[in-house]
């Protein structure tokens, strides 16, 4: 089953932060590239904060990757 | 992203903070109308719902300030300074020429409060509109030097 991180309160996003981190791109940069502040991206990466869908896939097409590879996770609980 | 050039989770601060001062200047009014039922008037009327609107607006915008939500993120870091430093400035200077003036005011007489009433909302007014047209000419040269 699949559920949606930070919905359930599932911490951080550290999927997010890798993928980043292999393009060598800071948090200011994603932020300047999807056109949003430096600390929306923070809050998205420690769980503090659920993006809407198109944030999502603004951030999924910059960083070169599918919605399943950053925001979807196998649910360990079921 | 709208108008306000916020993106969502600053829209989404914004939106909470504002009901919540909203809520707060409800529950003011309550309590000061309730007061005035028991007999006591702390501030003469107009001055008290003056001193509680400038209260929760004040409220309101530092706690945008703190929370990050006051400036979207195109505006950019040197018109973001601007924008914070000349509200910063305006309010501390809107505050300074009220308490200057308020010092010579009788604020227990309904007659003084009058009084003063039209030069702070005048000032008051006066120094928004310089800051909005100075931050507007300032993010105007900007823009320029960018292109």
């Amino acid at each position: 089953m699949l559920v949606q991180q930070g919905v359930m309160g599932l911490g951080k996003n550290l999927r997010l932060k890798s993928a980043r981190a292999a393009l060598d791109m800071s948090q200011k940069d994603l932020a300047d590239a999807v056109g949003v502040t430096r600390q929306t991206i923070n809050a998205i990466e420690n769980g503090d904060y659920n993006p809407t869908i198109r944030l999502c896939i603004k951030i999924c097409k910059v960083l070169g990757k599918t919605l399943n590879d950053i925001f979807w996770e196998e649910d360990t609980y079921g | 992203m709208d108008r306000s050039g916020l993106d969502e989770m600053q829209q989404s601060k914004r939106n909470k903070i504002g009901n919540q001062c909203f809520l707060l200047l409800l529950y003011l009014l309550l309590i000061d109308g309730g007061l005035y039922g028991f007999g006591f008037r702390w501030v003469e009327y107009p001055a008290n719902i003056m001193i509680l609107l400038t209260l929760c607006s004040g409220i309101y915008v530092v706690r945008l300030i703190a929370a990050n939500a006051y400036v979207g993120p195109n505006k950019g870091k040197d018109r973001t300074a601007v924008r914070t430093i000349m509200t910063s400035a305006a309010a501390v200077l809107t505050g300074l020429v009220v308490v200057y003036l308020l010092k010579s005011v009788d604020l227990v007489s309904k007659a003084g409060i009058d009084e003063i009433a039209a030069p702070v909302l005048f000032i008051t007014a006066a120094v928004a509109i310089t800051v909005a047209v100075t931050v507007g000419v300032l993010n105007r040269i900007q823009t320029r030097r960018e292109d």
